[in-house]
Order: C-alpha cells, then sequence, then structure tokens
C-alpha cells in the first residue's frame, strides 16, 4: 500500500528557474550603461523641456491669444479622433498580416513581408499628396484616419512578426492537445504572448498620429501640428505655437501613461527555454484566395495608389508641363546625395543613442529603465516643426552647430531614435546574456566582451535599426524645412516645392527617388528585423 | 484505459525519412518508455501521434478509432483526446497555475472547480499553489502543473516528452514519482519519451528501444536489460563489458571460464555480454565465500572511479604469465572497492547473453570506455 500521499511537493526552489531569472533581473548593476542611458534620453527631452520654458515665459497673453484663435478644443479632439480610430485598425491590421505571414502557409510569403512593410519606408508626403490629389472625397476625418492606419500598421506587423516567431511552439501545441481549436488557441495562447509588442506597436502608432503634420495638412484637418504650423506661417508666434504643443505634450504622456496601464505586468519572459525549432504554419485552404485578395486590396491602397499616382503625374503631363519639369531635373541628382548622406549620418547618429537605452531597457528592467524609455517616447510629443525650432534656438543660444548640417542630423536622429530602439531591442532581447559573462569569465573587460561578442550577434538588429531610421529621415520634411542651410535641397524638399505648387508632373521624379529608395530599404530591413546572426528566427 | 496503437508508421521530416515502419503497443492504463538517442524520431512520433505530423505509411489508433491513417484526412490535434506534457512544462506565462491547470476544460469549469484542485492535488501541489505566477515555480513544479493540466480533460493518452530533463537528481526522482502516482492514479495510457536509460527503465512498465526511426526491441525493462536483441541495444541501455568466447549447449567459454547462457541459443563463436556489475572483485586472500558461478580469474586493478554509492573499477587480466593486456571494467558496491595497484579476483555473477561474434573481433576484451583511458 501507498501512503496516502507520498509526493507532498518539498522541492528547495531548484537551480533551474533561479539562475535563469538571475540572468535577467538580478544582473549586477551597470553604471555606465545608467549614465550613458539618462544621457541620451536628457538629450532627447531638449526640445520638450525647451518648448515647455517657451510657453512659460510667453505668459499667459500670447498663449490665450493662440488657443482661441484655433479653436483649441476642436483641435483637441481632431487629434484624438484621429489618433483613437487609426490605432486599433494599425492594430487589426498589423497582427493579421504578421500572423499570415509568419504563421500560415501563405503563397509568397517572403514577397508579402516586403509588401507589406513597404508603405512604412514610403514618405508620407508622397503617399498624401497622391491621396490629396485623387480628388476631395478623402479630405478631412477620413483622409487623415485613413492614411495613418494604412501606412503606419508595418510598425505593428514588424513587432508582433518579431514576437511570433520566438514564442515556444509547445504553447500551441499543448493548447491544441488541451482539445483547444486552432482559432481559440489564438484568442487564448498566441495573442497573449504578442501582446506585448501589440500594445508596443499601437503606442508608436498613436503617438505618431499625435504629431503627424504631413498627412493631416494634405487632407487640409485641423489637429494640433497643423495648428502649430499655422502660428508660425501666420503670425511667427513662438509662444503661441509653443503654447499650443503643450497640449501634444500633456496628451502624449496620458497616451505613454495609458498604454504603462494597459500594459500592466504583460512583458512576459520566456519561462521554458524549450527546444527552439520550427513553429506550426496552419494551412489556409480554402480561404487562400480571400486572404490573398485581402493584402493585395491592403497594398495597392497603401502602396500601389502612391505608385500610380506618380505615373500618373508624369505620364498624364502636358508637353509643356514635361519641359518645365525637366529643366528642374537638374537638382534630382544633388538632393538624391543630400538626402541620402542625411539619411545615412542620422542613421548611424540615431542608432548610436538607441544602443545603451536598448541594452539598458533589455537586461535591466526595472524603473530607471523604464523611465528612460518612457523619456525617449518623449521626441514623440512635439510637432516635428516645434522640436525643430527649438533645438534651433537652443543651437544659437550655445553658439553650438547653429545654421549646420550637424545640427538637422541631429535632430532627425533624435526624432526617430525611438523606432531605432523598438528595431535594437527585438534583437538585443534574443541574445543570451549569459554569452556575455563566459566572455568576461574568458578574461574580457565589460566593453570588450560588448565589443567582441554582443555587438557582433546584434549586427541584423542594428542594421535595422539604421534602415529604419534610415526611411524616415528620407520621408522628413518639416525638419528638413527648418534646419537645411537655404543652399541646400533634399528630395523631400523638391517634392513639397514642386507639389504644393501643382506641378505634379516635377514633382513625380523626386517622388519616384524616394519611393524606389524606401523600397530599397524595405529590402534590407525585411532581412534584418528581429533577427540575430547565425540564429536564423524563422 | 484505451489502448494506443501505432500500425507501420513511416513519416518524414523534410526529405529525411525519420519513422520508418514502426510499430508500438501501448497496453491502456500502462506507461511505455520510448527509449532512443538524439535524432532516433522521438520527437516525430510523438508528433505525429499528437497530429502535428502526419504518416505517410501507417496509422495511429486510440482506444479502437483510428486518429491519424496515411492518405486520409488526419483528426485535429485538439480532437484526438491526446494530452501532452512537453519538455520543460510549456507553462502559459499569462496565466497563474489554477488558470494553468483549467485551461483545457469547459469555460465554467477553468477556475474553482473541484476537478483543478483535484488535479493539483494528484500532482502533489497544494492550494497555496492556485494564483502563484508560473515564473515563481521551481522546475520540478512547473513538470508536476503541466501533468495536472493535460490530466485534467481527462485524456485517453498521455504523451511526455522528456519531461524531467533539466531537473537535478534529487528533483528529479521525487517528480517522477509524483507522475507516476499521478499516471496510475488516473488509470492513464502513458507514453514517456527519453533518451535516459534510467528513467525509461525505471519508469516504463514497458521500454520501446527507437533507433533509426524502427523500435529495435520492445520488452519488460528487466527482460530487456538482461536479453538485449542485439549489442548495440545493449551497449545503449548500460555499459557493457564484451567479450570474445565460444558457446556450447547453454554455457560460453570466455576468458572469464564457463558461464551460464540466458536467452537465445547459440553455437560456436560468440561475443558475450557482460554487465560490470555482474562481475564480482574479491581479494585472493581473504577468498573464502564459495565461488557462485564461475572460477575466479585474476587481475590487477589499474584505475578507480567513485561514484558514491559504487566505484567503477578498471581490472588488467592477468594470465598464468603475467598481464594479458585485457582491459575489463567492474562496478562494485564503494564500501568493497579495491585500490589502485590491488591483486585481485575476477569472477561472474549470474547468467551472460550471447551474441554471433561481430565479424572482425578478435581483441580479447573490448570495454570501450576503456579504450580512450589507455591510449
Amino acid at each position: 500500500m501507498r501512503p496516502a500521499h507520498p509526493l507532498t511537493s518539498s522541492e528547495r526552489a531548484d537551480g533551474g528557474v533561479a539562475d535563469r531569472a538571475d540572468g535577467r533581473a538580478g544582473r549586477r548593476n551597470a553604471p555606465w550603461l545608467t549614465v550613458l542611458s539618462l544621457a541620451v534620453a536628457a538629450v532627447v527631452v531638449v526640445p520638450v523641456v525647451i518648448t515647455v520654458v517657451q510657453a512659460l515665459e510667453g505668459g499667459v497673453g500670447p498663449a490665450a491669444t493662440a488657443l482661441r484663435q484655433s479653436s483649441s478644443l476642436v483641435l483637441l479632439l481632431h487629434t484624438a479622433l484621429v489618433a483613437a480610430a487609426a490605432t486599433p485598425i494599425c492594430g487589426v491590421f498589423g497582427v493579421a498580416t504578421a500572423w499570415f505571414v509568419e504563421r500560415t502557409r501563405l503563397p509568397f510569403r517572403r514577397m508579402w513581408a516586403l509588401l507589406v512593410v513597404a508603405p512604412l519606408m514610403v514618405p508620407l508626403f508622397v503617399t498624401s499628396y497622391a491621396y490629396a490629389a485623387l480628388g476631395n472625397s478623402l479630405t478631412g476625418f477620413v483622409g487623415a484616419a485613413g492614411i495613418i492606419a494604412f501606412c503606419y500598421y508595418p510598425i505593428v506587423f514588424l513587432l508582433v512578426a518579431a514576437s511570433l516567431r520566438v514564442i515556444d511552439p509547445a504553447l500551441e501545441e499543448t493548447a491544441r492537445s488541451l482539445g483547444v481549436g486552432p482559432w481559440a488557441t489564438f484568442r487564448r495562447v498566441v495573442l497573449p504572448q504578442v501582446r506585448p509588442a501589440l500594445y508596443g506597436g499601437m503606442l508608436l502608432v498613436g503617438l505618431d498620429a499625435l504629431v503627424e503634420f504631413d498627412a493631416f495638412v494634405a487632407f487640409k484637418y485641423q489637429t494640433f501640428s497643423v495648428a502649430v504650423y499655422g502660428q508660425y506661417q501666420l503670425s511667427f508666434s513662438a509662444s503661441g505655437a509653443a503654447a499650443l504643443s503643450f497640449f501634444s505634450i500633456v496628451m502624449c504622456v496620458v497616451i505613454l501613461f495609458v498604454e504603462r496601464r494597459l500594459r500592466g505586468d504583460a512583458n512576459y519572459t520566456r519561462v521554458s527555454a524549450g527546444a527552439r525549432r520550427a513553429t506550426l504554419r496552419y494551412g489556409l485552404g480554402r480561404a487562400t484566395p480571400a486572404v490573398l485578395a485581402g493584402l493585395a486590396a491592403l497594398v495597392a491602397v497603401s502602396l500601389g495608389v502612391p505608385i500610380g499616382m506618380l505615373v500618373y503625374w508624369f505620364s498624364g503631363s502636358t508637353p509643356a508641363a514635361l519641359s518645365s519639369a525637366s529643366a528642374n531635373l537638374q537638382y534630382l541628382w544633388p538632393a538624391t546625395l543630400t538626402s541620402v548622406l542625411l539619411g545615412l549620418g542620422s542613421a548611424v547618429v540615431a542608432v548610436l543613442l538607441a544602443l545603451p537605452v536598448s541594452l539598458l531597457v533589455v537586461r535591466h528592467k526595472g524603473r530607471l529603465a523604464t523611465l528612460v524609455e518612457r523619456s525617449v517616447y518623449l521626441s514623440f510629443a512635439l510637432p516635428d516643426l516645434v522640436a525643430a525650432v527649438a533645438l534651433a534656438y537652443a543651437a544659437s543660444r550655445l553658439h553650438l552647430l547653429y545654421g549646420s548640417v550637424a545640427l538637422l542630423v541631429l535632430a532627425e536622429a533624435m526624432l526617430f531614435v525611438p523606432f531605432a530602439v523598438v528595431a535594437l531591442r527585438s534583437t538585443l532581447g534574443l541574445i543570451e546574456p549569459g554569452l556575455e559573462d563566459s566572455a568576461r569569465s574568458l578574461g574580457l573587460g565589460p566593453l570588450r566582451a560588448f565589443w567582441r561578442v554582443t555587438l557582433p550577434l546584434a549586427r541584423p538588429g542594428l542594421a535595422a535599426a539604421a534602415v529604419l531610421v534610415f526611411a524616415f529621415a528620407l520621408g522628413d520634411l518639416s525638419t528638413a524645412q527648418i534646419l537645411l542651410p537655404p543652399s541646400m535641397h533634399t528630395l523631400g524638399t523638391q517634392f513639397w516645392a514642386n507639389s504644393s505648387t501643382v506641378a505634379f508632373a516635377a514633382a513625380a521624379p523626386y517622388g519616384a527617388v524616394l519611393i524606389v529608395l524606401a523600397l530599397g530599404a524595405t529590402w534590407v530591413l525585411m532581412g534584418k528585423f528581429g533577427a540575430v546572426r547565425h540564429l536564423e528566427a524563422r | 484505459m484505451s489502448e494506443l496503437r501505432c500500425e507501420h508508421l513511416s513519416a518524414s521530416y523534410g526529405h529525411r525519412r525519420v519513422l520508418d515502419g514502426l510499430d508500438l503497443v501501448v497496453p491502456g492504463g500502462t506507461l511505455t518508455a520510448v527509449l532512443g538517442a538524439s535524432g532516433s524520431g522521438k520527437t516525430t512520433l510523438l508528433r505525429v501521434v499528437m497530429g502535428f505530423a502526419h504518416p505517410e505509411r501507417g496509422r495511429v489508433v486510440v482506444g479502437g478509432s483510428v486518429v491519424a491513417e496515411a492518405g486520409r484526412r488526419p483528426l485535429a490535434p485538439e480532437k484526438r483526446g491526446i494530452g501532452y506534457v512537453a519538455q520543460e512544462g510549456a507553462l502559459y506565462p499569462h496565466l497563474d497555475v489554477e488558470r494553468n491547470v483549467g485551461f483545457g476544460l469547459p469555460r465554467a469549469e477553468r477556475t474553482g472547480s473541484p476537478r483543478v484542485l483535484e488535479m493539483l492535488e494528484l500532482v502533489g501541489l497544494s492550494d497555496s499553489y492556485r494564483r502563484r505566477r508560473v515564473h515563481e515555480l521551481s522546475g520540478g513544479e512547473q513538470r508536476r502543473v503541466a501533468l495536472a493540466r493535460a490530466l485534467a480533460p481527462r485524456p485517453s493518452v498521455v504523451l511526455l516528452d522528456e519531461p524531467f530533463s533539466g531537473l537535478d537528481a534529487a528533483l528529479r526522482s521525487e517528480t517522477r514519482e509524483a507522475v507516476r502516482h499521478a499516471l496510475e492514479a488516473e488509470e492513464t495510457t502513458a507514453v514517456l519519451v527519453t533518451h535516459d536509460q534510467s528513467e525509461a527503465l525505471s519508469m516504463g512498465r514497458e521500454v520501446a528501444v527507437l533507433s533509426d526511426g524502427r523500435l529495435v526491441q520492445t520488452d519488460e525493462p528487466s527482460a530487456l536489460y538482461r536479453t538485449p536483441v542485439s549489442l548495440s541495444v545493449a551497449e545503449f541501455l548500460g555499459e557493457a563489458v564484451v567479450v570474445a568466447g565460444r558457446a556450447q549447449a547453454g554455457t560460453v567459454a570466455c576468458l572469464f571460464g564457463n558461464l551460464t547462457v540466458t536467452g537465445e541459443r547459440l553455437e560456436g563463436p560468440v561475443e558475450v555480454l557482460v554487465r560490470p556489475e555482474q562481475i564480482r572483485v574479491s581479494r585472493p586472500a581473504a577468498d573464502t565465500v564459495p565461488r557462485l558461478s564461475s572460477p575466479a580469474v585474476s587481475a590487477s586493478v589499474a584505475e578507480v572511479r567513485y561514484f558514491g554509492p559504487d566505484t567503477l573499477v578498471r581490472l588488467a587480466l592477468r594470465g598464468p604469465t603475467g598481464p594479458t593486456g585485457a582491459l575489463v571494467s567492474a562496478r562494485v558496491a564503494s564500501y568493497e572497492a579495491p585500490a589502485v595497484g590491488d591483486l585481485v579476483e575476477l569472477s561472474v555473477l549470474g547468467p551472460v547473453a550471447i551474441f554471433p561474434a561481430r565479424s572482425s573481433t578478435t581483441e580479447a576484451a573490448r570495454p570501450p570506455e576503456l579504450r580512450e583511458a589507455t591510449a
């Protein structure tokens, strides 16, 4: 006879769990990393601080005038509405496309992955002008929310796809063996696992929507950023603009807070270190044509229309327009060169800024890491224009970099640093901290261990971060308009100068080069995002 | 109490044939351990039975109904009633212990239902575990929760994939007992897949040895260990001393003398399997114990490896004229282990298994582990 209960657990907390926990939470503190990260955070919030000070200095008078003139309640409502409408749509598009690409036997998966991400990389002003030129039916809220939804969902796609790749397949297999069907398994197992990635992606989309300018001005939709632009254009009122920006800062902070609450402690760490093996892929069966049609429609709306419009502008132009357009072509090569160099510069600077922050976030989870990460997201709190003006102001006061291209490079890097952090984080998170520890035990100092182990492994993540920033810098307009030395042109400023004067045929070549560069960047990005060298994630 | 039958299963992974005509019958309510080296097809077997991979030939039958058959639409994994305990448990990190265990139950029973509490108790976890998060559990507790979760919906068969890997020795035997107890209490048919010989031999009612995608032998643990079908199975199951011999009428003559043969009857030149723990080491002077089976062979102790309860002794055999050059290993209880350099006598306890002579074996003794030690 067996004792009634022979097996009452009297286990020590066994080594396995404790060791793994040590690998993440209880690591040595890294003073240099902390100092560097705080420094990056401090640099990124400089424009916000300057703007707040300007708003306060300006006093109540100009601020009140600015708020009255621009009927701030409507602006608040408009901005919030666009963000609230576009963000969930991006969530749905992003999760659905990521699921189909990563977890089903969709035909031409690699091609679809490229096409699905490309809309993010194409400058938004190209897409929005293409749509605005289609006609008046899309102006206002529908156009503004639509353009955000259809151009920013790839952010969610990238994050969710990277997260889908690292889920332990045994979680799903176990659910199925417990009698849970595929759809319920998705809802009850997969979705909770990708939730941190989903919220992270939606956060970026929401913040971006707050300060988006190019798309909204094209659709004549009044939001804070558009009103801020008006303040500069009409009244040259820096303090009025600062007062308006104050609202977007508050909204940004509110969104950061809400996302934090939503996410809660949903930062699941992998419990089991189960063997990495092929994930389940579901056959789509009879649904294949419907899914293909849906993806094709998505790509047609977000990518096909801008490309089609460029072709139409070019081919549908009168000979007169074409000849004036060809006269304009002399700027094409220098503008391309300027744009590419600016983009490369911003990419390098942004990656350097993002590296300490993402290392801190991945390796030393905690309050400080969260604080640093959130402060970096504050770069979304200001419309690009306001941030650029604030930086110019700071540079002129400090007699540092003022009027130089370096300031523009720095400004764009600061603007897009959150994206670099996101891309780097998803790679760094896959690298065992133990690898660096063993390098230390082989006699390497912390810096050399990082240089010889982590950095080489993280190369795909560095490349992905750089390519993302490169593409966004190509698509930047407002910052360049403020900080670019007057003698210089970028592809963006040339496109904008021509298309805003309805010289569409002249604008088309610049748009075409921008799109070609964007597609090239997408191609590079998709080979790198969320991957670790020698550890093919799929 | 459903029987699990795999009939002539063949399956491929990519272009490689991983299962090749595998036949396995697990009687209802019993546990069969499938033992195989890595790459032998264990994981593929599990995936085919579960329904995540499909057979190219053969079929899988659970309790009389076919769940997968080559050329026919396979039953979806969730409709097979086959529970699965993954390596390291694969618990859901977003759910607490109670919700993990209740995961496969109907919505109303997922929390606070008697079934969940019953399952926790069955695997030896108290009520206080209900609200714990998964990352707060030790490795052994995670395995227990994973088993409770698999058993909760009353599956007809449970598959256990290396369920004790990564646990330290004490925890391993404790968790093993918990699993055995739970499976017996639920009278569940179970397949345990492992590469660990002692785990397979101690857990299984039957042990099936998997090699190159087919089962080379299925037997009760003791029969399997004593009379393996081939030398490679013998060596896979545990340390082996293999010496040449000549068999005749139920006995075999070899350097240990004349030994009784168990299992297959052969005549002529053979290879003799002696387990190291069968070799009795005694001191010539104090040798008053009557010899149990074979006349003594003398040897000198070349090496001693201490393992705690027992000790592995490497012995250089001596003939009438001095050392013969042959080395054998013996496993003796530590308290009676000799020291290096001692002169001892060897005898073999119990019957031995014999196999047809491998083509070119002329060495007197070839204990594989000693080759590198002496080289």
